[in-house]
């Protein structure tokens, strides 16, 4: 219904035909009812398609509604929250699908999830070979002689040595843990993989190594939506980058374009660029809005340094950017 | 001055995941320990914040040698340290509202009635709202919780400041508001800093030097 | 809510209405045994002690609708009484065993060292001699009566919580918060008292519920040995002893109803333990994570 789609899915790196997307969200909101009649407006009119190929990187700050988003989309939020929107994967409405569907044909097979903590996800007390073998088993009904060779090459395209299959998750490395998850992730052949704050808590060398493994899936034609608040992992790998703040998408940009030149042209996004070490290193004043008193205008107007008083009405996105005073666009703006 | 000798420490005495490590800050000055996880530099600072005995080695703090650790360090030589850690969530006692979570190092050592002056005055420096500090921890973000944990490692005014990958779950912009409000404590009050952490970029930037793990000086003992 | 394409997303429905059943039908049998046990003895006017010998092993009839013992005594009075000696044991003894597992389970794992290794062994000692033995050795010591069978549960039950209480200290004492406090002057008492103690006091909790059950059926087994309450007072145990004879004759009223009295209750409170259980469990406890 909005006259301008917020998405313009054309990268630079990897050409997107707009006939196909493998995920196409559209006006996606999630409200929690609390007690006591409160609402909390978690994600708020979300909207972006991702295409096959395609890395799109959904960055911000903590609490600003990206894991709630990436939870609708999975279908595990808790009890008291309602969706309202639409999220297309392939022609299934996502938000509408029941859980039977979602367990069955959904988590695994469409979207494979690529955890947050892998050493949690695995199950301590059985080999990564085993635990492949019963996902293989459930995932693709590969008889049972296939089972040990389907293992290992589903072991193999995460880059799991097969020297290591037959350990149990504590004898492994940190960055081996995130990889027989990621093998566990990929063994439905999905074609959406969700990946929610994969790097969480990894050094430096780790979160490269897992990000490019990431981008290499990406790479053989999936579709990757990577949920992180780490800008320097968004940017080794991003397509595209989706901020969000206080339950709203403020900007989609191209990588290049956002971390390179002209760079962002919200005022939080580049808020946020600024607070990196490597820049200014300076935070920005103030904190993030509660999602249970959001204001009627721009949420980030009380912390916004060109703040007026048109700012008390919601921006509606244009190309991409929800501000009524955004940086100039490069070329062709006005 | 915080001076740490040729450093043996660990959870198994038969594999101590520090060995024989020395490690010096200087009065006022600030240090980044550099290192990937799992490597020990978490354990050396829980060491040097007497939180952790060695197996062997010695600690000197401002030319006071360091006899005991935990509860067997005299309560001012435990004082002397503030210290942040990386995960708040297991930081912070999960029953305290953040208001009590900061201001329960003065109840402990005796000086309630300061309490809720400091809180106000730390509130503001760390940026939480009054409205925050009446919430318990799993009502918060865990920025919000962080900048909390920072408080109360301010609130008894130590002399060294020990952050173990503070800002590692966090966010651009909350870790540039933790790093910032460290750093205006250390202006005023010429406290001594220890940072741990994986992130080179950001030591590099906060502190007045960073060590690599594997640089420190080490010397082998014969026959060990 | 206007929007028609609202949707509420449910949770699995595999894992919601039964526990929830279970959760209703042992909290209404329970209200029902405990407004029993406070009100009937009052508001009915029924002796239970009353006997009538002609009226001796009647099956439940409309005046007797438990029957009658073997000296003509009216089973459901009885049975009433006997349920409010075992609910008064059984909650009496899990209380004092709770706060005496809990003290020392808490002083063994925050000390730790010798005073951990004392505690502890101590509390292998008492577990290595047989429950019911042991239980039976402590009410041989006294005279008959209610406090010798509250002291013998207490003795044979704050193990298990001594056990519980000092591991979770024990995994507790390892957190970051408890480094913090620490590092923040906090005394040995303090860091015990204002953050170990609280986090362990769920589990304590839990398990003095659930210790209930245990400590009913204790007071049952050893009044049905003829070593718990004096033979002539109504209790559950007693009265399940006293009637043995009459089963072999096939008469089954006079043990089935105090048996009834044993199972059901303890059925109820256990199923609301686990209720508390569940709740317990941190993953429901955060409904909303962002």
């Amino acid at each position: 219904m909005s006259p301008v789609n917020p998405v313009t899915p054309v990268s630079p790196v990897h050409p997107v035909s707009p006939t196909s997307p493998v995920l196409s969200v559209d006006n996606l909101s999630v409200r929690f009812r609390m007690r006591g009649g409160r609402q909390i407006a978690a994600v708020s009119d979300a909207s972006f398609a991702l295409a096959p190929g395609e890395c799109l990187a959904l960055i911000g700050e903590s609490g600003c509604g990206k894991s709630v988003l990436a939870s609708a989309l999975l279908g595990l939020l808790p009890r008291n929250a309602e969706t309202t929107g639409r999220a297309l994967l392939g022609d299934l409405d996502l938000l509408a699908a029941d859980e039977r569907t979602l367990a069955r044909t959904v988590r695994g097979r469409r979207i494979g999830l690529v955890p947050q903590s892998p050493s949690a996800h695995l199950t301590p007390v059985r080999t990564v070979r085993s635990q492949l073998e019963e996902t293989v088993r459930e995932l693709t009904g590969v008889p049972k002689a296939g089972l040990r060779e389907a293992a290992e090459a589903a072991a193999e395209r995460a880059a799991f040595p097969a020297t290591h299959l037959d350990r149990h998750p504590h004898q492994l490395s940190g960055g081996l843990a995130q990889r027989a998850a990621t093998a566990l992730a990929l063994v439905g052949d999905a074609p959406l993989l969700l990946a929610d704050e994969p790097t969480t808590g990894l050094d430096r060398d780790l979160v490269d190594r897992t990000v490019d493994e990431l981008r290499r899936h990406a790479d053989t034609g999936r579709a990757l939506l990577m949920i992180t608040h780490d800008l320097a992992a968004a940017r080794r790998i991003a397509d595209r980058v989706a901020v969000m703040y206080a339950g709203r998408i403020v900007e989609i940009a191209d990588a290049p374009a956002f971390f390179g030149a002209p760079g962002p042209r919200h005022p939080y996004a580049r808020a946020l660029l600024d607070a990196l070490p490597e820049r200014a290193f300076t935070p920005i004043p103030g904190m993030p809005p509660e999602l249970g008193d959001l204001p009627d205008g721009c949420a980030f107007a009380p912390r916004c340094a060109r703040a007026s008083a048109r700012c008390e009405t919601l921006p509606a996105p244009v190309d991409g950017v929800a501000c009524h005073h955004p940086e100039e666009a490069t070329a062709c703006s006005n | 001055m915080l001076e740490l000798s040729r450093i043996t420490a660990g959870y198994d005495r038969r594999a101590p995941v520090v060995r024989e490590v020395s490690l010096t800050v200087g009065a006022g000055r600030s240090v980044g320990l550099l290192g990937p996880s799992g490597c020990g530099k978490s354990t050396l600072a829980r060491v040097a914040a007497l939180l952790h005995r060695p197996d062997s080695g010695t600690v000197v703090i401002d030319g006071v040698p360091v006899r005991g650790w935990r509860h067997r360090a005299p309560r001012e030589q435990r004082t002397a340290f503030g210290v942040v850690f990386q995960q708040p969530r297991l930081a912070a006692d999960p029953r305290m509202r953040l208001a009590d979570l900061i201001a329960e190092p003065l109840r402990a050592t005796g000086r309630r009635d300061e309490a809720a002056a400091a809180v106000a005055g730390l509130a503001g420096r760390v940026g939480l709202s009054r409205e925050l500090l009446g919430r318990r921890p799993h009502e918060v973000s865990d920025g919000q919780l962080q900048r909390a944990c920072l408080a109360r490692a301010l609130v008894l005014r130590p002399r060294w400041l020990i952050c173990d990958e503070m800002t590692a779950m966090l966010d651009a912009s909350t870790s540039a508001a933790l790093v910032a409000a460290v750093e205006t404590y250390r202006a005023e009050s010429g406290a001594g800093l220890l940072a741990v952490g994986h992130d080179s970029v950001l030591l590099n930037r906060w502190c007045d030097e960073t060590v690599h793990w594997d640089e420190l000086p080490r010397e082998s003992r014969s026959g060990v | 809510m206007a929007d028609p394409r609202t949707r509420t997303r449910m949770a699995d429905p595999r894992t919601r209405t039964r526990p929830r059943t279970r959760t209703r039908v042992s909290a209404a049998v329970t209200a029902a045994v405990v407004l029993a046990v406070l009100v009937v003895p009052f508001a009915v006017p029924l002796d239970e002690q009353a006997v009538d010998l002609a009226a001796k092993l009647r099956p439940p009839s409309w005046d007797h609708p438990f029957g009658t013992d073997e000296v003509g005594r009216d089973l459901l009075p009885r049975s009433v009484y006997g349920l409010r000696v075992s609910l008064f044991v059984g909650v009496a003894a899990a209380l004092a065993a709770t706060v005496i597992g809990t003290a020392v389970g808490a002083v063994a794992g925050a000390l730790g060292g010798w005073a951990d290794r004392v505690l502890m062994r101590l509390v292998d000692l008492f577990s290595s001699v047989p429950h019911l033995l042991l239980g039976i050795f402590v009410v041989t010591m006294f005279r008959p009566g209610v406090w010798p069978v509250v002291a013998s549960v207490v003795v044979t039950h704050w193990l298990s919580t001594a056990r519980i209480v000092r591991a979770e200290v024990l995994s507790l004492r390892s957190r970051p918060y408890i480094d913090a406090a620490v590092s923040g002057g906090a005394s040995r008492w303090r860091v015990t008292v204002r953050h170990l103690l609280p986090a362990v006091l769920p589990q304590a909790g839990l398990a003095a519920v659930l210790m209930i059950p245990h400590a009913i059926w204790h007071e049952s087994a050893l009044s049905f040995l003829g070593l718990g309450l004096p033979t002539h007072q109504a209790s559950l145990g007693n009265m399940v002893q006293s009637a043995r004879g009459s089963l072999l004759a096939g008469d089954w009223w006079p043990t089935l109803f105090p048996g009834l009295f044993i199972i059901v209750p303890t059925l109820a409170v256990a199923g609301l333990a686990g209720a508390w259980r569940e709740r317990l469990n941190p993953r429901r406890r955060s409904e909303l994570s962002l």
